[in-house]
């Protein structure tokens, strides 16, 4: 009895020590979360494109697919003979230098897919903060190429607004508090509208989060007046059937908007339908 | 004494039910959450191995109990069935041998549930909240249907005896049904918090309030149907596979001829719920998979070609081994049937194809890779196994992995049958030129398959699945129609199995255990450093997934705490068992043990 328990013992402690040891054999890569970038105002292009490979290969998870040239175009090597990204990104778009077009190619992904691949790139401004997106540009540039990013197109650093060249507002978000103008006060009712993050609950033109009303016809059936206090003053006027959601529209748009961008977006949401 | 023991285990699982009970209800009030949640405490520890590690394996060991619970009812309802409409009364006794193991192990399901529960609230409190305010009234409907599945339980298990008998058995056949029924929707329930974690609905973002997210939105989710479906499966896999090493542990452990005989059937009948569930168990898990390209490619590009890229191929390894200890089981099992020497000469072969097939499937193919490691190799791929191990290749060395199983189960089944039927000849040669067939479709995609692109050559793998699919279902027709008054060659010998077979069963369990382990870990782990994927980002200090060595000492230590206290609670139960082994003993008298549920042909 005593000699079956250990037989037993044995080889249950046996196979688990095997995958154990198998497991812990294999490459051991792990998931790494991606770290804010302090680089400071006076950072160089070389720092840049340090932070961005260390990014390229570890949290950014890029190498998932553009490492191995199946699933993404190689990025690291030559693709179909056009040399390697830094090389061939200034003449991927025409009108777009190379730097445009690779912050561009990491936001909005879906514009710029390469013939030939699945568009299953993500935005990458979901999960990298706007210094990390610029560190990444810097880096692919110098593949092949010449980095030519710096502090000035940060801008404000990593919680400001994207640089000079980026979209407006890449990375998303809720909006401030109070104090200071969204999108770096710009009037273009679609920067606004990215800035506030509105898209997050409101569907436009097809786009959008289903949590709030859908503000595709809002302009057939509401007048400007009440647009503009709906922005300013949420929770005056629940519309029927999203009672449930009263009170998440945050009421703070009025310390946030200048009051052109304010007339800007009514414009905008007035002229739907 | 039976009757006190079995008010003791009863009270033991009540006492556990009512701690979960009490732990969901009160948790599943916002505003005590939002107590336990006060402002600038997101995360909580735990002492030496710190929260992750806490809550991961709370979690896995409560999933386990979980599967063993929800498993075994589903046979044991078949196993009473069989017993009931085939008139063979060995089977209504080792369907309630199943439930008495049900029972016990119920206890420890509800009280890890209740340690899980108060490990999430301590350590991840923000985490818990936002849940909560989602799925507040699945939570009360939890509860209730745990309530119910309960006394559904105690009714089953402690009114066989009372109800054994006309109509009454039907009724009580039915609350079998029932248990499966109320084990299943909590089952789906719980499925749909995970699930959520995996893939939130579209539109919900960071900036997305909790109570303006739909609980019936956050439900149906896009991966929760694949895991219900995949879960439903595995969990019989996993029931099976506990059964049987629990049977040979009686077996190794018997004194008697007629208890080696009954755990010597009751292990094979675990055995083969576990191999024939896991034989379509890929196919649930390709549509999971599918599901979460579907939703999110970058999230199934994290689990196939990312971080995660070597983790299947230590599943591969495993998988290999459960099919080698499986097929090596049933094999050593034949030595105990006349007649099966003459299917002796092609064990060989079936080995040799099966050990192709893991060498196949477990070779490395499309791994992240660093840059120096991508010019060491030459290129993106390996120059050698780049080419042998595209999924072209592993899905012909799976197909025909489950082929060769399959064949196995059939010449068990033929061992000592001979057909009477005129047509037996005819039926035997269109079961062969089925395999055959199956194996040239297999065979021919996975080669055709090197010469068209990826996106023709992902479709494939359809043709060569119904190839086998198909072959498996008209095969086991033919056989059970052929089967129909066959002439003997002998009964199975039950019992005279060599120790060594029984070993096999001990692997069979260790290796299910320690894989779901993994793929707990690979499903949970894709979502990298998010708790909610692109909704909540996990903030912790154990926010890292980390790498898989790590993550295969959680599991082993997981592993072993479940077969440890599954060991102990089985002890326990045997304490109790001489009355129902007295039974078992009696019948097997009568009826010598005839043949397993696969086996129609009747006792000699």
């Amino acid at each position: 009895m005593l000699m079956t328990n250990l037989k037993i013992l044995a080889v249950v402690l046996g196979t688990v020590t095997l995958y154990t040891v198998l497991a812990s054999a294999i490459p051991q890569v792990e998931s790494e979360v991606p770290q804010e970038l302090d680089l400071g105002a006076d950072v160089s292009t070389e720092e840049l494109v340090a932070a961005g490979e260390e990014l390229y290969q570890g949290a950014g998870g890029c190498v998932a697919c553009h490492g191995l040239g199946t699933r993404a175009p190689n990025l690291l090597a030559d693709e179909a003979g056009t040399g390697q990204i830094g090389a061939r990104c200034g003449t991927r778009e025409p009108g777009k230098d190379c730097k445009t077009y690779l912050h561009e190619a990491l936001v909005q992904p879906m514009e710029y897919i390469v013939e030939g691949y699945e568009p299953i790139m993500p935005d990458m401004s979901r999960t990298l903060s706007p210094t990390q997106i610029w560190a990444m540009v810097a880096y692919l540039e110098s593949l092949g190429g010449t980095a030519t990013v710096t502090a000035a197109d940060i801008g404000g650093g990593e919680g400001g607004a994207a640089g000079a060249e980026g979209p407006a507002g890449a990375g998303g978000g809720a909006p401030p508090a109070g104090g200071g103008a969204l999108a770096a006060g710009s009037t273009d009712p679609m920067d606004i509208w990215r800035a506030g993050g509105c898209g997050a609950c409101h569907q436009l033109d097809g786009e959008g989060g289903p949590i709030g009303p859908a503000l595709d016809d809002i302009g057939a059936t509401r007048d400007r007046d009440y647009i503009r206090r709906a922005i300013l003053d949420p929770g005056a006027d629940i519309a029927e059937g999203y009672e449930q959601v009263g009170g998440v529209m945050p009421p703070t748009f009025g310390g946030s908007l200048t009051a052109a961008q304010l007339e800007a977006l009514v414009d905008m949401l007035a002229g739907e339908g | 004494m039976k009757r006190r023991a079995g008010e003791w285990r009863g009270w033991a699982a009540l006492v556990g039910a009512l701690a979960l009970v009490v732990v969901g209800a009160v948790l599943a009030e916002p505003a005590w959450a939002q107590a336990a949640a006060p402002a600038g405490r997101e995360y909580g520890d735990f002492p030496v191995v710190g929260g992750r590690v806490a809550v991961w394996v709370s979690a896995q060991l409560h999933l386990m109990f979980a599967a063993f619970v929800l498993g075994v009812p589903m046979f044991a309802v078949v196993a009473e069935a069989i017993g009931m409409f085939g008139g063979e009364k060995r089977y209504d006794k080792l369907a309630k041998e199943f439930t008495r193991l049900l029972l016990i192990a119920y206890s420890a399901t509800a009280i890890w549930g209740a340690i899980l529960s108060f490990a999430l609230v301590i350590i991840y409190p923000r985490f818990w909240t936002h849940m909560v305010e989602i799925f507040e009234v699945s939570v009360w409907i939890y509860v209730g249907l745990f309530f119910l599945e309960s006394f559904t339980l105690y009714l089953y298990y402690y009114g066989w005896d009372r109800w054994s008998a006309g109509t009454s058995k039907y009724v009580h056949w039915g609350l079998g049904i029932l248990l499966n029924v109320f084990g299943t929707a909590v089952m789906f329930i719980a499925d749909s918090w995970l699930s959520y974690m995996m893939s939130p609905a579209e539109g919900v973002t960071v900036d997305t309030p909790a109570s303006a997210i739909d609980t019936w939105v956050a439900i149906t989710n896009a991966t929760w149907m694949p895991i219900n479906i995949h879960r439903i499966l595995a969990n019989v896999v996993f029931g099976g596979a506990i059964v049987g090493a629990y049977a040979a542990y009686r077996f190794l452990t018997a004194r008697t001829d007629e208890e080696r005989a009954h755990y010597d059937w009751m292990g094979y009948v675990g055995n083969s719920i576990a191999i024939g569930a896991l034989i379509v168990l890929p196919f649930a898990g390709y549509y999971l998979g599918r599901e979460i390209y579907e939703y999110n490619q970058q999230m199934g590009i994290t689990m196939m070609g990312g971080f995660m890229s070597w983790l299947w191929i230590i599943q591969a390894f495993l998988i290999g081994v459960l099919f080698l200890a499986g097929n090596y089981y049933l094999w050593v099992g034949m030595q105990r049937i006349p007649g099966a020497e003459r299917f002796t000469p092609y064990t060989k072969w079936m080995l040799l194809v099966l050990v192709i097939g893991v060498i196949v499937w477990a070779t490395p193919h499309t791994m992240i890779a660093s840059r120096a490691e991508l010019a060491a190799m030459g290129g993106s791929h390996h120059p050698f196994l780049g080419v042998l191990g595209v999924m072209s290749a592993k899905n012909t060395a799976v197909n025909l992995m489950i082929l060769t199983t399959f064949l196995s189960f059939l010449l068990y089944r033929r061992a000592n049958k001979d057909p009477v039927v005129p047509w037996a000849r005819t039926g035997t040669m269109v079961q062969g030129l089925m395999f055959l067939v199956a194996s040239i479709v297999v065979l021919f995609y996975g080669i055709y398959g090197y010469y068209v692109p990826a996106v023709q050559r992902i479709g494939f793998s359809v043709y060569q699945v119904l190839a086998v699919l198909i072959t498996i279902v008209v095969v086991v027709a033919i056989d059970v129609a052929m089967g129909r008054g066959a002439q003997s060659r002998g009964a199975i010998r039950w019992g005279q199995m060599p120790p060594r077979s029984q070993y096999a069963l001990f692997v069979l369990a260790v290796t299910f255990t320690w894989l779901m382990g993994l793929m707990g870990f690979a499903r949970s782990g894709i979502r990298q450093h998010w708790h909610i994927w692109e909704v909540m980002r996990d903030t912790s200090e154990w926010a890292a997934t980390p790498a898989l060595g790590y993550a295969a000492q959680v599991i082993t230590a997981c592993v072993l705490i479940f077969l440890g206290l599954i060991g102990f609670i089985f002890w326990l139960g045997g304490l109790v068992e001489k009355p129902i082994i007295a039974d078992v003993r009696a019948d097997a008298k009568a009826a010598a043990y005839g043949g397993p549920d696969l086996d129609p042909v009747p006792a000699e």
